[in-house]
């Protein structure tokens, strides 16, 4: 009788609690930081263009295959305001065959691809789920800019950082030979 | 002169259907809301504003439904069950008042007549039982019709024990009895005995073994669906307030509150009459399931004895005209025999194994 008791007090304490319940689309929960949602491309600000040079390795690593790229010439790398002699011209992930596993960011060597945070794909088209390169630069930028995401290799990566550091390498061998510059950029004049 | 009498009743039997509608809706829509919000949910948020017109919902997808009969049912007796559930729970609302004056006929035999119509309802969860011609339903209806009736006794007794008090059966006189103490510090007994009776009497959880769920999947009304399913649900939550309404007047002093003008009286005895509804969802949030054994046992071996006892001690209190008080302390005295009983009999015993129990394996553990 006394466990009765016990049990109505406990049951009553929860009507003057706050109720746990979230209003869904109305009422979103905070997403945590390491959240894993669909993948997205990141967005160099220092160069003013995507991380990825379309070097395929994710698309050939997805145990979904759900992406396709194409690579070109990268113009601003002509131009000298880029590392990247290649560019990312055409790309598609078709996020309803994405299982998450995250593999395409294991292997990216240019720190070009991260698991964002979108995770809501609602739609009235069956295609609408297979997002197109500005789409996935656009969610990729909003998860930059909300995460605070750091690229982990930007020696490497990173347009102002390699280009600075060139710099760095290629002043004392400026000083020595000035020829040497033309051979360090080879591809432009023989491609067009 | 007839015909105008005839307009009366038929008017006041419309108002009423309508009214009892109302209170089932709203009924329906605080047992979700209330029984959320005891178990950390917010219940029906999306159809009107709080979900208030999620019961509309509801009746318009049951009324729209389709309405599937059994091929090997009993077709008549399969139509005719819902109804004869429905008719008693309707019925009893002529005699039972909302202030002295709202009335439909001031019944001198009032509580007598309540009793009398309100058991036939078993007749149509039995019949209902019957005639879908399924295992589970037949199972149900059998169950029904011994936790009906084990319970009835109770419930009659406990309401004798009021009857007793006010030496009246009719309503408007018990509740005028209770104009300066309300029975319910008189018989606390009493109360314990009628609202834990009167809870099994409708069937709701804890004591809903009859159309419970996850062992007979529905009982009677596992065949039932659409408009004739909804009559039964109409039918239930009409008991469960009708249950209610009965504590509120006989136990909680129906339209007495102090400094109130007699205008409030509806008023008062709807406030009190949720409130005892929501004690009900309570319950249903707190308690599981009764095994039928136990329902059984509890009914037989624990309140039917309690409402002997409950009726003994008024006796003894009104032939020797000791004062009011001297019977709520001995009404709480037997509740404390009861709790300590209990403790000594069944709490205590089941601690001494449990640790025993424990003790055993820790040892086992440290020996191996």
């Amino acid at each position: 009788m006394l466990a009765t008791l016990k049990g109505l007090v406990t049951t009553l304490a929860w009507a003057f609690r706050k109720p746990v319940t979230a209003q869904y689309p109305k009422q979103h929960l905070p997403i945590q930081p390491r959240y894993m949602g669909f993948p997205a491309l990141l967005w160099d600000d220092t160069a003013g263009e995507p991380f990825c040079t379309g070097c395929m390795v994710c698309v050939r690593e997805c145990p979904t295959q759900c992406m396709k790229a194409e690579m070109k010439d990268n113009p601003l790398q002509q131009e000298g305001k880029s590392h990247r002699r290649k560019i990312i011209e055409r790309f598609e992930i078709n996020w309803n065959r994405c299982i998450l596993c995250g593999i395409c960011v294991e292997v990216c060597n240019f720190d070009a691809i991260e698991m964002s945070h979108v995770h809501e794909l609602g739609g009235y088209a069956r295609a609408g789920s297979r997002v197109t390169l500005q789409e996935l630069l656009k969610y990729g930028r909003e998860f930059q800019e909300r995460s605070g995401w750091k690229p982990s290799n930007p020696e490497k990566n990173v347009a102002g950082v390699a280009l600075a550091k060139e710099k760095e390498k290629r002043q004392p061998a400026a000083a020595a030979s000035r020829s040497e510059p033309a051979s360090s950029n080879p591809s432009p004049g023989k491609e067009s | 002169m007839i015909g105008r009498e005839v307009a009366l009743a038929a008017a006041g039997l419309v108002a009423l259907f309508v009214g009892l509608s109302v209170v089932v809706l709203s009924l329906v829509w605080l047992e979700r809301k209330f029984l959320g919000r005891l178990q950390g949910r917010i219940g029906p948020m999306r159809v009107g504003p709080f979900g208030l017109l999620q019961p509309v919902a509801d009746a318009v997808k049951l009324i729209l439904k389709e309405d599937v009969v059994p091929a090997w049912a009993d077709k008549g007796l399969f139509w005719i069950a819902p109804i004869l559930m429905f008719v008693p729970s309707f019925m009893v609302w002529v005699t039972i008042p909302f202030s002295r004056d709202l009335v439909i006929r001031n019944l001198d035999m009032g509580l007598f007549y309540f009793i009398a119509v309100s058991v036939v309802s078993v007749v149509g969860l039995v019949m209902a039982g019957w005639s879908s011609a399924s295992k589970y339903a037949i199972l149900g209806g059998l169950r029904s019709a011994a936790q009906l009736v084990s319970y009835e006794i109770p419930v009659i007794m406990a309401v004798l024990g009021v009857v007793m008090l006010a030496g009246s059966m009719n309503l408007l006189t018990v509740v005028d009895k209770q104009a300066s103490v309300p029975y319910i510090l008189v018989q606390p007994l009493g109360l314990a005995v009628f609202l834990i009776a009167g809870v099994a009497e409708v069937g709701r959880t804890p004591f809903d073994i009859y159309p419970a769920e996850s062992e007979i999947v529905g009982g009677p009304f596992v065949e039932y669906s659409g408009a004739h399913w909804a009559i039964f649900f109409l039918a239930e939550y009409i008991n469960t307030f009708v249950v209610a309404l009965l504590v509120t007047l006989l136990f909680l002093g129906g339209w007495q509150w102090p400094h109130l003008p007699g205008v409030w009286a509806p008023v008062v005895v709807l406030v009190k009459t949720y409130l005892v509804v929501m004690v009900i969802f309570w319950f249903r949030a707190t308690f599981p399931r009764l095994r039928i054994d136990q329902l059984m046992a509890f009914g037989w071996q624990v309140l039917i004895p309690l409402s002997f006892v409950n009726i003994v001690l008024t006796g003894i209190q009104l032939y020797y005209r000791w004062p009011s008080w001297s019977l709520s302390l001995m009404s709480l005295g037997i509740i404390l025999a009861m709790a300590y009983w209990q403790y000594r009999t069944q709490t205590a015993p089941a601690q001494a194994l449990a640790r025993s129990y424990s003790q055993r394996a820790y040892s086992q553990r440290r020996g191996a």
